[in-house]
C-alpha cells in the first residue's frame, strides 16, 4: 500500500458490479476506474445508482457480484473500516459528525492518538489542526463544539475528518450542497489542491457548473448502469443530459383531459409561503381537477412545502388560502377537518403511514374514527362497512381485514395508505412520493386512482422523484431548486429534458419553453 | 388475475376472538393454576373460596393501579409516580373527611380528583413540554411526598377514613364477594370497552406502535397522552382511597408497595413495555399472578428481601422470554 504508483494501472478500479435490495436491482454490472491525481465525477437522476455505487467502494454495503481491485490488486471491503484502512474514505451526504464534540474529536474519532492507554489530547488537537488547515478551515477552532457551527463550517469540518484519515482516495457525495457560494469557492480549491497532490477523488454533485470547473473525468449513470465515461470538456451539458435521462419509458399512464380552464376558482391558493432556510417565497394556485406535480431534485424543498400545507411544520411565513379563505392550519387535525379536507399521502409508509402491527381495518379507519364514531364510540357495523368499501374500491390484496398490515406486500400497504385518507373524501390530496419501492402493476393503478380523484373534482398535488411519472401523470409541473420555484411547466412542456434543466437550474430557455412561458 | 397473496401465519387464520387470545395471556394463567397447585401442597387452603375471595380483595387495590399503569405502558410511556399519588389518594380523602358532612360525602370524589390533577401535571410534562415520562413522573412522585410530608409533619394524619371508604374496601355487600371486587369488575369492565371500542383506545395503540403515524392521521395525539396520564393518576388515587378505607386511616409511605407490582403485572399479562401492544385480559392475568405470589411467599414466611428478589427475577424472566417471541412481522 505505501508503494509508488505502477505506471499504467489505475489506483482503483470496480468491474461488473451489481447490487440489489430485495425486488430491486440498484447496480446492474457497473465498470468504473479512477486514477490517481484526478478528480472522476459521477453524474445520475436520483435513483441512478450513485449512491449504492459509493457504498460499495467504501465498504458500507458488499456488491452481490463483481470484482474491485487497487494498484491492480484484488480487494474486497468487509466493513467501512477496512476501506478506510485502504485509502479510501467516503464524505456521505449526510453529515456524520457528533454535535456534541468538539471538533478535535471529532475529526480524530476514528483513531485518537494514544499515551499509556488514554487519549493523547495535545497531538490529537495538534493533528487536528492540521487536517482543518489542509481542508481550507484553519479558522476554525479545534476545541469549538461542533453543535457551535453553521451548517458550511460544519461541511469543511467533515472534509477535515475524512483528511484526518490519509485517504489515497476520497469520495465526496454532494458535499457543496449545503454550503454558501464563498465556502464552495474554498471547497473548490481545496479540492483542486488535494489533486495536485497526488489523491484520486470522486466527485458526485447535482451542479454542473462545479463539475466543470473540476473535473478531469466524467461518468454518467442510469437506473443503474454505466451509461458513459468520458472526459470533461468533451460533451456538451445538453448531451451529458441526455445520457442521464435517456429514452426509456416504461410505465402506462392514463390520458390527460383537456387541461383545467385558468379561470376556474383554485381551491388551494399558496401565497409567498416561506420556512426559514428551507423553503421561500413559494407561490402557486392548485384547481378542483388538477394533477399538479412538483419535480427537481430530491430535496429541494418538495417534502418540507408537503408538510407545511398539512400543518406538521412551525413558524411558517405567507398565507393559504383554502377555497378562497385564509386558513391557519394548526396541525395534521386541522388540515383533515371537514373544513379544509386536506389529506397527506406521507412519505414513508412504514413509519408515517401506517401501524404496521395493527389490523388492516384498523389502520383504514384511523384518520377517519370521528366519522365513524358516536361520543367517542365507535360504531362497529359503520366501521366494517367502511373498511369493506375502501378494500374494494382498492382492490386491496388482504385475507381478511383482522390481518396485521405489516403482512401484506409493499404495494398493497401503500393502497391501504391511501385508501385510509380516500375514506374522508378530501378535496385536496398531497402525495409524497406514492410510488417508491411498490411493483409496476400497483403503481399503474395508482396512476389511474390519481387521475380519477381528479376527474372527480379533487384537487391533487404530487411530488414524485421519478421524472416519468411527473411526465405521465401532471397537468402542470413546478420544478423546485433550493427552497423555491423556479420553474412552472404545462401541458407538453413537461419532457424530461425540461425537468432536467430545471432542476439543475440551468438558465438555457429553449424556444419551446418560451413558448409554454 | 390471480390472487397472489402473502403466506399468512398459522395464528392469524383463527377467527378473531381466539386469535386475540395472546400466548402471554395463556402462559400467565397457565402460572397461576401452577401456584395454586404448589399453594395446595403445602396448605390444603389454598384452593378454598374463602382464601381464594380475600386474595382478589387485596389484588383488587393492585387492579387499579395495574389498569391506570397498563394504558400508559400501551402509550410506550410510564408512570411512576404511582406510589405517592396512592398516598395523595389516601390522605386527601381523609383530610376531606375531616370537614363535617359534606367534607365526608366528598371524601372519595375529592382524593380521586387530586390524584387526577397529578396526573395531568405529568400528562402536561409528557406530552407538552416532551420531558421523558420515566424522568418527569419520577419527579412528581418525589413532589407529591414532598407535599404529603410538609401536610402532615411526617407523621400519620390524624383524619380517619369515612365509614363508605371502609365499606368499599372490606365489605361484602352484594352476593357475598367483597366490594372491592365490584369495585375491580366496574373499573375493568369500563377499561376494556374504553381500549376495545372508543377512538380513545384506539388512539392508544396507534400511538404505542408509531406516533408519528397517528400524528399524521390527524389525532391530537398529546390530548390521548394527556389523557392517559389523567386516568392513570385518578385510578391510583381511587386505590388509595380504599386502602385507606382498608386500615381506617392513611398513612406515609402507604403506596410504596404498588409501583413494582403494577408494572409486573402489566408485563406479565403480555402488554408490551415498549406500547402498542397488549389486553385487559392479560393485566387481569398479571395481577392475579402478582398477588398469588405475594401471598404464598409471605405464608412459606419469605422474608421481604427474599421477596423482592424473586419479584425482580420473575419480572426479567419473563421480559427475556416476551422480548424473543415477540418479533411482529413487519
Amino acid at each position: 500500500m505505501t508503494q509508488g504508483l505502477v505506471q499504467g494501472v489505475p489506483l482503483f478500479q470496480m468491474s461488473g458490479i451489481s447490487k440489489r435490495y430485495g425486488g430491486v436491482r440498484a447496480l446492474d454490472g457497473v465498470d468504473l476506474t479512477v486514477e490517481a491525481g484526478r478528480i472522476h465525477a459521477v453524474l445520475g437522476e436520483n435513483g441512478a445508482g450513485k449512491s449504492s455505487l459509493i457504498k460499495c467502494m467504501s465498504g458500507v454495503v458488499q456488491p452481490d457480484s463483481g470484482t474491485m481491485a487497487l494498484d491492480g490488486r484484488p480487494i474486497r471491503f468487509p466493513d467501512p473500516a477496512a476501506a478506510n484502512a485502504a485509502g479510501i474514505v467516503c464524505i456521505f451526504q449526510e453529515l456524520s459528525l457528533v454535535p456534541d464534540l468538539s471538533v478535535a474529536d471529532n475529526v480524530i474519532i476514528a483513531d485518537p492518538p494514544r499515551r499509556f492507554g488514554l487519549i493523547d489530547r495535545r497531538r490529537q488537537r495538534q493533528l487536528a489542526e492540521e487536517a482543518l488547515a489542509r481542508a481550507g478551515a484553519s479558522d476554525v477552532h479545534p476545541m469549538a463544539l461542533v453543535r457551535d457551527l453553521p451548517l458550511s463550517r460544519r461541511q469543511l469540518v467533515e472534509i477535515a475528518k475524512a483528511l484526518a484519515r490519509r485517504p489515497r482516495l476520497l469520495i465526496l457525495d454532494e458535499a457543496t450542497s449545503a454550503l454558501t457560494a464563498r465556502d464552495v469557492t474554498t471547497v473548490l480549491q481545496v479540492l483542486k489542491d488535494l489533486r495536485a497532490s497526488g489523491m484520486a477523488l470522486v466527485y458526485i454533485s447535482h451542479r454542473m457548473g462545479e463539475i466543470a470547473e473540476l473535473a478531469d473525468d466524467c461518468s454518467v449513470f442510469r437506473n443503474g448502469r454505466h451509461v458513459a465515461s468520458f472526459e470533461a470538456g468533451t460533451r456538451s451539458d445538453a448531451e451529458i443530459i441526455e445520457m442521464m435521462i435517456g429514452r426509456e419509458y416504461s410505465h402506462a399512464y392514463p390520458p390527460k383531459p383537456p387541461p383545467v380552464p385558468d379561470d376556474r376558482a383554485p381551491v388551494l391558493e399558496v401565497r409567498r409561503l416561506g420556512w426559514a432556510p428551507r423553503l421561500s417565497d413559494i407561490s402557486f394556485d392548485l384547481r378542483p381537477g388538477e394533477v399538479l406535480g412538483l419535480g427537481g431534485l430530491d430535496g429541494q424543498g418538495q417534502r418540507e412545502l408537503l408538510l407545511a400545507l398539512f400543518g406538521v411544520l412551525r413558524g411558517t411565513t405567507g398565507d393559504v388560502l383554502v377555497e378562497g379563505k385564509p386558513v391557519t392550519l394548526s396541525g395534521p387535525s386541522e388540515a383533515k377537518s371537514t373544513r379544509q379536507g386536506i389529506a397527506l399521502i406521507p412519505e414513508d409508509r412504514k413509519t408515517e403511514g401506517l401501524m404496521l402491527p395493527m389490523s388492516v381495518g384498523a389502520n383504514l379507519t384511523f384518520a377517519s374514527l370521528d366519522r365513524i364514531s358516536k361520543g367517542g364510540f365507535i360504531d362497529r357495523t359503520a366501521e366494517s362497512a367502511a373498511i369493506a368499501a375502501m378494500v374494494k374500491l382498492l382492490a386491496i390484496k388482504t385475507a381478511s381485514p383482522d390481518l396485521p398490515v405489516g403482512a401484506l406486500s409493499g404495494g398493497n400497504q401503500q393502497k391501504v395508505v391511501i385508501a385510509k385518507w380516500l375514506m374522508r373524501q378530501p378535496r385536496i390530496v398531497l402525495l409524497n412520493d406514492p410510488t417508491r419501492g411498490i411493483d409496476v402493476g400497483t403503481k399503474q393503478e395508482i396512476y389511474r386512482l390519481l387521475r380519477r380523484l381528479a376527474d372527480e373534482g379533487a384537487a391533487v398535488l404530487l411530488y414524485s422523484t421519478d421524472y416519468a411519472e411527473l411526465i405521465g401523470c401532471c397537468d402542470r409541473v413546478l420544478v423546485l431548486y433550493d427552497g423555491r420555484v423556479v420553474r412552472e411547466l404545462r401541458g407538453a412542456a413537461i419532457t424530461e429534458e425540461a425537468l432536467v434543466r430545471g432542476a439543475l437550474n440551468i438558465d438555457v430557455a429553449t424556444t419551446q419553453e418560451e413558448a409554454a412561458a | 388475475m390471480t390472487q397472489k397473496l402473502e403466506p399468512v401465519p398459522a395464528r392469524l387464520r383463527l377467527p378473531a376472538g381466539l386469535r386475540r387470545f395472546d400466548p402471554a395471556v395463556a402462559t400467565a394463567f397457565g402460572c397461576i393454576v401452577a401456584l395454586l397447585l404448589v399453594g395446595s401442597f403445602y396448605s390444603r387452603s389454598f384452593l378454598s373460596p374463602e382464601y381464594l375471595l380475600q386474595q382478589f380483595q387485596v389484588g383488587a387495590f393492585l387492579a387499579l393501579v395495574a389498569t391506570g399503569m397498563m394504558v400508559v405502558v400501551l402509550l410506550g410511556q410510564i408512570d411512576l409516580s404511582v406510589p405517592w399519588i396512592v398516598t395523595v389518594g389516601g390522605m386527601m380523602s381523609t383530610a376531606a373527611a375531616g370537614h363535617g358532612a359534606a367534607g365526608a360525602a366528598l371524601a372519595i370524589p375529592f382524593g380521586v380528583l387530586c390524584g387526577v390533577g397529578l396526573g395531568v401535571v405529568n400528562g402536561i410534562g409528557v406530552a407538552y413540554l416532551r420531558v421523558p415520562s420515566m424522568i418527569f413522573t419520577l419527579g412528581i412522585d418525589a413532589v407529591a411526598q414532598g407535599l404529603m410530608v410538609l401536610r402532615t409533619g411526617g407523621s400519620a394524619p390524624q383524619d380517619m377514613a369515612t365509614p363508605l371508604m371502609g365499606q368499599l374496601a372490606t365489605g361484602h355487600a352484594i352476593l357475598g364477594m367483597p366490594n372491592a371486587v365490584w369495585v375491580w369488575i366496574a373499573v375493568g369492565t369500563a377499561t376494556v370497552i374504553l381500549l376495545g371500542r372508543t377512538t380513545f383506545g384506539r388512539s392508544v395503540y396507534a400511538i404505542g406502535n408509531r406516533e408519528s403515524a397517528a400524528y399524521l392521521s390527524g389525532v391530537h395525539t398529546r390530548r390521548i397522552v394527556l389523557l392517559a396520564f389523567a386516568l392513570s393518576g385518578g385510578l391510583s388515587a381511587l386505590a388509595g382511597t380504599m386502602l385507606a378505607g382498608y386500615s381506617g386511616k392513611a398513612y406515609q409511605g402507604m403506596g410504596d408497595g404498588y409501583l413494582l407490582p403494577a408494572i409486573a403485572a402489566v408485563v406479565l399479562g403480555g402488554t408490551s413495555i415498549l406500547g402498542g401492544r397488549g389486553s385487559y385480559l392479560g393485566t387481569t392475568a398479571g395481577v392475579i399472578l402478582i398477588t398469588l405470589l405475594q401471598s404464598i411467599l409471605s405464608v412459606v414466611q419469605m422474608p421481604d428481601a427474599g421477596r423482592q428478589v424473586i419479584y425482580g427475577a420473575v419480572i426479567l424472566a419473563m421480559l427475556l422470554l416476551y422480548g424473543r417471541s415477540s418479533r411482529v412481522g413487519g
